[in-house]
């Protein structure tokens, strides 16, 4: 029962914050002080241009009524329509979103191993070379920026030895295979990017974990090196990675922003940033909604996850 | 025959930046099958580290140097890890300090013990798994609770889970580190009491690791005690506690407090183990108070003295020759309380307290939380010492935290000289701020570790606006102890029994009416817990100032308090002086606190068996003890609030009439001392 | 178990950082350092001499790759590539260092505060930032840069706004989860038990014992600030050209990957060494506090 009604309430809260993050969107980008119209076409717009703009955001309405309004038809499932195109943004969304489910589940299988194989290792030989050598490479990893660790994948798989396709671009025609190939740079990229955060955390806690009393008592009992690791170490050190997780979902999503930019895939990332260059309002809205409903979410089962691992947490703080 | 266990010259280092340090050095000791070998000393002496290795276990990167541990005769320091970790649950067994921290949180405790009867296939002929775990639950006092996770059980229990894991197999020896540590007194005699249950039943030997004496003379046949790395005594129980010869072991056993003697011996231990200050030959010799120039230079080592008995010390014949003639009796005449009955300066009346939790979601969901104190009312005389005492839990600091205002009562009053003090802290006015102050528990949090002692001292000073003499700090600190050098130091360079005496001068500082203790010792050694009870005592009479000493401790409430108050679950049960509290207790509860204090002779206690276990409080209408009292007379403690009774020196809240209890009292003691 | 109690005898170590004693300095500590030293140095050389003129045409054939004359090569327009990057290098540092004090300071002063005081103020403050995380932080970004308009668009300032804002409730969160901690102290009772104030209390009690957390977000934050800031040259939202952004170069030298890889490369590398000279010094940094840095976004 309790574990219930924690979900529930965390559940609760995740809507909470997602109301907040429409409430944000909507002041950062309708309601900060000053002619909107104005503000996002800049001083030489034409009149023409800034009265169009201003009929197609209702910006003779007060902003609360604005509000109100997009709220109601999101949760109509409404998205609006896109100021570029004319077309139901829902309608330009689906496609993009698909292709990019599709490059971020690769990405994010791969990513599992790359997180949870080099930080078992390190763990169990703590202070060793192989430790330290994945250490300064997990570092060296973190400081490259995505978007040239992007370029230099590109470079080297696509341009110094060729065999992987430099762009990503992909449609309806393409057979699965051609797909594969073109999205396994990018998915591979946004792997390596969340995976170094992922194990350095999943290393620590692993390290810290084995340290601990209850690990202790299970060797004195005499089980053996593997009983101890799988059934008493790594279900509770799976905890924090798991948050890790989920911020890097969040990372992933932003991830997918300049890797599809660099391999020119049409996903989400590429229509954000098309929707920004246009300043289409109602595209940039349902996007960055979308990234943090994502976010959420990907954190709410995070939380539920930890508390199915932890029966301690299920006890309330 | 062979012993069980042999241990010969063991010698372990830390290893550090910049080498090796030793912390363990040349330990010999046996264990014989069936018995019970107590290793005690002072925190850091290196008694776990030695308890670790019989397990062949080295905790962080300890190593050892010499020496064998031999176990049946074959050294377990030289077996491989595969040999190991057959014996280790198997044959040697371990049950640790913390038990909360110690089982595995995401498993259910029954899958725990199944683990390691599975590895070891120490299942009992005819009997199936699930039914030798029930068995072992039983064995321990516990119902079946396999499908509990940790958590979900109280401390004692899963020390009795963590008991039951160990004694699975049947081992040959239990290795027990400090596993009484955390738990309350009744508690810690319950388990000090099915220990030896077992030990009778399976005949298994013990290694108890403790710093506590007064615990192990209940359990062990023979004691080891240690400093700084070494074994200085080694005799059998009875023999240590009537007539120890090390003068380590002397400082020891006198400086802990016990229920016999009222006024503490004033030969306790001096000084600290500082490792830095090691000389070349007796370790002991800094503290030492009988040491001579030879001390310094020559080592020492264990010499047999007596069958069995065994000292590392040269000079033990002359002490006790010495001893023999200074012995005196203590002065034990009480100074007359004045008959005219003075104005209290705290007077708590009909408190009831509750915490509510913060955050908005909870609020939604619970519904409101019980009290966690009620009807609370007592008086605190002018230089007074009221003593608070119960299990944890009973809400003896959260009394505390409302009469020093960081709770705000649900209902209720706190008068300081008369006058009515606002619930919160931030609607007093300065000057009662003043007049009340607080010493925490834990002195290791309770100073900002980045302020130098003298920023410390000084804040409280300027923050009330008191003038001071250039001399004040200094002259603070001298009243506590303590050298005026540590004005410039940081609390991380002081002990933890010199930062109480910093916490206890920033108090006495700014001159208050009220000093409130709040278990200030129970996180210090023995010996220094000794020193900052007479420490307490000198100030109680040079700044006149009140004091509500909150403790679990009776032996150190019996020093120090001149009345009372026994709380259980946040229910005042008695209040009386001292005195008359310890020497006829009256209520069921006080009795069985008093009945469950350790002493330092074996005393065989027995838990009271509760009289109707069924018949519990209903709704918090009735007594709070209905259920869990011995002296339960009928439904009606569960279901009526007990009526309060006036006695001598205060009152008692009971069914049964202070008439009757005192006769029962009476009858009871005198069947134990029949047996 | 513990070795040591107290000791008079030992030279009184006071529980702050000593800078001064660069031996007993970790390893990653000592490179990282140097690796930042230099890039300052070459930040400061940068700012007042470099070989061409930044934004200079023509100085040479474009496309053509390194060479003693241009050991970058030179861009589209025939600018040298070096002389670009090395004027460059004090605006990064500048943007980044900016961006992140900016942020601690609203991020440390909201989340001290909501952690001690606790209540509905933290109930609010902890929604509302836990609402902002929840919004990818390079959308965010990107959202308050349109926001701005195309009038402030590539200004500096705007540049340090974002990353200040993209940071202050992230920051917020570690600081709070520290005053929480150090408010169960008893140290801080003691203050309250006294009658200090909040703001007393926060700055004498709180802050300094913070003060190492702090110092590990504020030099985790700073490592990521060069990747944040170069995204968004990148995608074009950045600082606007022809100032030399290193991020921006990167963006502009990408269609030359090919015929010479050395522009986007030479900018590449000094952006990841200074991420890597500031991650080093993170990580020695948090070793010697004894801190744990929080990673993740």
């Amino acid at each position: 029962m309790t574990i219930l009604r924690l979900i529930v309430s965390r559940t609760l809260l995740s809507v909470l914050t997602l109301l907040l993050v429409s409430v944000i969107i909507f002041l950062i980008l309708e309601a900060l002080p000053g002619d909107v119209a104005t503000r996002i076409l800049g001083r030489d717009a034409t009149a023409k241009a800034l009265e169009v703009l201003r009929s197609q955001l209702h910006l003779d309405q007060p902003a609360l009524s604005r509000y109100l309004h997009w709220l109601v038809d999101l949760l109509r499932g409404n998205l609006g329509v896109s100021l570029a195109t004319g077309r139901p943004v829902a309608d330009v969304l689906g496609p993009r979103i698909v292709n990019t489910l599709l490059l971020s589940l690769l990405a994010f299988v791969i990513y599992l191993v790359l997180a949870i194989v080099p930080a078992i290792i390190q763990a169990t030989h703590r202070g060793g070379i192989i430790d330290n050598a994945i250490s300064v490479l997990t570092l060296l990893l973190l400081s490259l920026p995505d978007f040239l660790l992007a370029t230099i994948l590109l470079f080297t798989f696509a341009v110094a030895v060729p065999i992987l396709p430099a762009l990503a671009t992909v449609s309806e025609a393409s057979s699965w295979q051609d797909t594969l190939r073109a999205i396994i740079l990018p998915a591979v990229t946004l792997a390596i990017m969340m995976a170094v955060y992922a194990i350095r955390v999943l290393r620590d806690s692993l390290i810290e974990v084995l340290r601990s009393d209850y690990v202790r008592l299970a060797e004195l009992k005499g089980l053996g090196a593997y009983a101890v690791l799988w059934r008493h170490a790594l279900p509770n050190a799976i905890v924090p990675a798991l948050n890790v997780t989920a911020l890097n979902l969040g990372f992933l999503i932003g991830g997918v922003v300049i890797v599809e930019r660099v391999f020119s895939y049409p996903g989400f990332g590429t229509l954000l940033i098309d929707a920004l260059q246009l300043r289409d309002i109602p595209l940039i809205k349902a996007t960055v909604m979308i990234s943090a409903v994502v976010y959420i979410a990907a954190n709410l089962v995070a939380d539920i996850c930890a508390i199915l691992l932890q029966p301690r947490l299920r006890a309330g703080q | 025959m062979k012993s069980l266990m042999e241990v010969r010259d063991l010698g372990i280092a830390y290893g550090r930046e910049g080498g090796w340090i030793d912390v363990v050095e040349g330990v010999s000791f046996d264990i014989e099958r069936g018995e019970t070998f107590g290793l005690v000393g002072e925190s850091g002496c290196g008694k776990s580290t030695v308890a670790y290795r019989l397990l062949g276990y080295g905790i962080g990167n300890n190593t050892v140097r010499t020496g064998q541990i031999l176990f049946e005769g074959s050294d377990l320091l030289k077996v491989n890890s595969r040999a190991l970790t057959r014996l280790r649950g198997n044959r040697i067994a371990f049950v640790p300090q913390n038990p909360t921290t110690a089982l595995s949180p995401g498993m259910r405790v029954g899958s725990q013990i199944r683990e390691m009867i599975a590895k070891h296939r120490a299942l009992p002929d005819g009997s199936t798994i699930e039914s030798r775990i029930v068995e072992l639950f039983a064995l321990v006092g516990l119902p079946d609770v396999s499908r509990r996770y940790p958590h979900e059980l109280s401390g004692g229990q899963q020390q009795r889970v963590t008991i039951a894991m160990a004694v699975a197999c049947n081992p040959d020896l239990l290795v027990l580190d400090e596993p009484t540590t955390g738990l309350d007194v009744t508690t810690q005699r319950q388990i000090i009491q099915l220990l030896q249950d077992l030990k009778n039943r399976i005949g298994m030997a013990m290694l108890y690791v403790t710093h506590d004496l007064a615990l192990l003379a209940q359990i062990a046949d023979r004691v080891g005690v240690m400093y700084a790395g070494q074994l200085v005594e080694v005799a059998s129980c009875d023999k240590l506690l009537s007539n120890p010869a090390h003068p380590y072991s002397r400082g020891l056993i006198a400086s802990i407090p016990t229920m016999e003697h009222s006024t503490a011996r004033s030969r306790g231990l001096r000084g600290l183990l500082r490792r830095d200050q090691i000389p070349a030959g007796c370790k002991f010799e800094p503290r030492c108070d009988f040491a001579t120039a030879a001390c310094r230079s020559t080592a020492q080592s264990l010499v047999a003295v007596g069958e069995r008995h065994s000292v590392a010390c040269m000079h033990w014949s002359d002490i006790n020759a010495r001893d023999a003639r200074q012995t005196e009796k203590p002065n034990t005449t009480i100074p007359a309380r004045p008959d005219s009955k003075p104005e209290s300066v705290l007077s708590v009346d009909d408190l009831t307290l509750s915490y509510t939790k913060p955050d908005i979601l909870s609020r939604i969901f619970s519904t409101a939380r019980p009290p966690v104190a009620r009807n609370i009312s007592f008086d605190l005389l002018p230089g007074e010492v009221m003593a608070l005492v119960g299990e944890s839990g009973s809400g003896k600091s959260t009394i505390a935290r409302a009469i020093s205002g960081r709770l705000p009562p649900q209902s209720g009053s706190v008068k300081l000289d008369g006058k009515l003090l606002q619930p919160t802290l931030k609607l007093r006015p300065p000057e009662q701020l003043r007049q009340i102050q607080y010493i925490f528990q834990n002195p290791d949090a309770s100073l900002n570790p980045r302020r130098t002692i003298r920023a410390i001292l000084e804040r409280p000073l300027i923050h009330f606006g008191i003038e001071a003499e250039p001399t004040t700090l200094e002259t603070a600190l001298e009243n506590v102890g303590l050298h005026a050098a540590y004005l410039d130091r940081f609390p991380e360079q002081l002990s933890g029994g010199e930062r109480q005496r910093i916490a206890i001068a920033r108090a006495l500082l700014v001159n208050p009416k009220i000093l409130i203790c709040d278990e200030i010792l129970s996180a210090l050694d023995v010996s220094v817990q000794a020193k900052i009870i007479e420490l307490l005592k000198a100030l109680k009479q040079q700044h006149s100032v009140s004091m509500l000493f909150i403790s679990h401790d009776l032996a150190v409430v019996r020093q120090l308090a001149d009345r009372v108050a026994v709380l259980y679950r946040g229910e005042l049960m008695q209040v009386e002086d001292a005195d008359a509290l310890l020497n006829s207790p009256l209520h069921p509860y006080t009795e069985m606190l008093l009945h469950a204090a350790p002493d330092l002779r074996k005393d065989n206690y027995e838990p009271s068996v509760p009289a109707m276990p069924e018949s519990r409080s209903t709704g918090n209408k009735g007594c709070p003890l209905a259920g869990r009292c011995p002296r339960q007379i009928g439904t009606i403690c569960g279901d009526s609030p007990p009526p309060l009774q006036a006695t001598s020196g205060g009152f008692i809240r009971c069914h049964i009439s202070t008439r009757q209890l005192a006769t029962q009292t009476f009858r009871q003691h005198r069947d134990r001392s029949q047996i | 178990m513990t070795l040591t109690t107290s000791n008079l005898r030992k030279r009184p170590v006071t529980p702050h950082l000593d800078i001064g004693r660069w031996r007993a300095m970790s390893g990653p500590f000592k490179v990282g350092s140097v690796i930042l030293v230099v890039h300052a140095i070459f930040a400061v050389v940068g700012m007042f001499w470099t070989p061409y003129g930044f934004a200079q045409m023509a100085t040479g054939i474009p496309l053509s790759g390194a060479s003693w004359q241009h050991p970058m090569g030179l861009d589209q327009i025939g600018r040298d590539v070096l002389s670009r990057f090395m004027y460059g290098a004090h605006i990064v540092l500048i943007l980044s260092f900016a961006g992140t004090i900016l942020g601690m300071v609203l991020g440390t002063t909201l989340g001290l505060l909501s952690g001690y005081l606790g209540g509905w103020f933290d109930e609010i403050v902890q929604r509302l930032v836990e609402a902002m995380i929840s919004i990818p932080f390079l959308a965010l970004a990107l959202v308050m840069i349109i926001a701005a308009g195309p009038a402030l668009a590539g200004e500096p300032a705007l540049i340090v706004l974002v990353v200040g804002l993209v940071y202050a409730p992230r920051i917020a969160r570690i600081a709070r989860a520290a005053a929480m901690e150090i408010a169960t102290r008893e140290y801080v009772a003691v203050a309250e038990l006294r009658g200090e104030g909040t703001w007393s209390i926060i700055f004498r009690e709180i802050l300094p014992n913070t003060a190492n957390v702090l110092l590990v977000e504020f030099s985790l934050r700073l490592s990521y600030a060069p990747i944040l800031i170069g995204a968004l040259g990148f995608l074009g939202f950045g600082i606007r050209p022809p100032t030399p952004e290193w991020g921006l170069m990167i963006s502009e030298n990408r269609n030359l990957l090919i015929a010479s890889p050395v522009t986007v490369f030479g900018p590449g590398l000094g952006l990841a060494s200074l991420v890597i000279g500031f991650n080093l010094f993170t990580d020695g940094l948090s070793r010697m506090l004894g801190q744990r840095p929080v990673v993740g976004a």
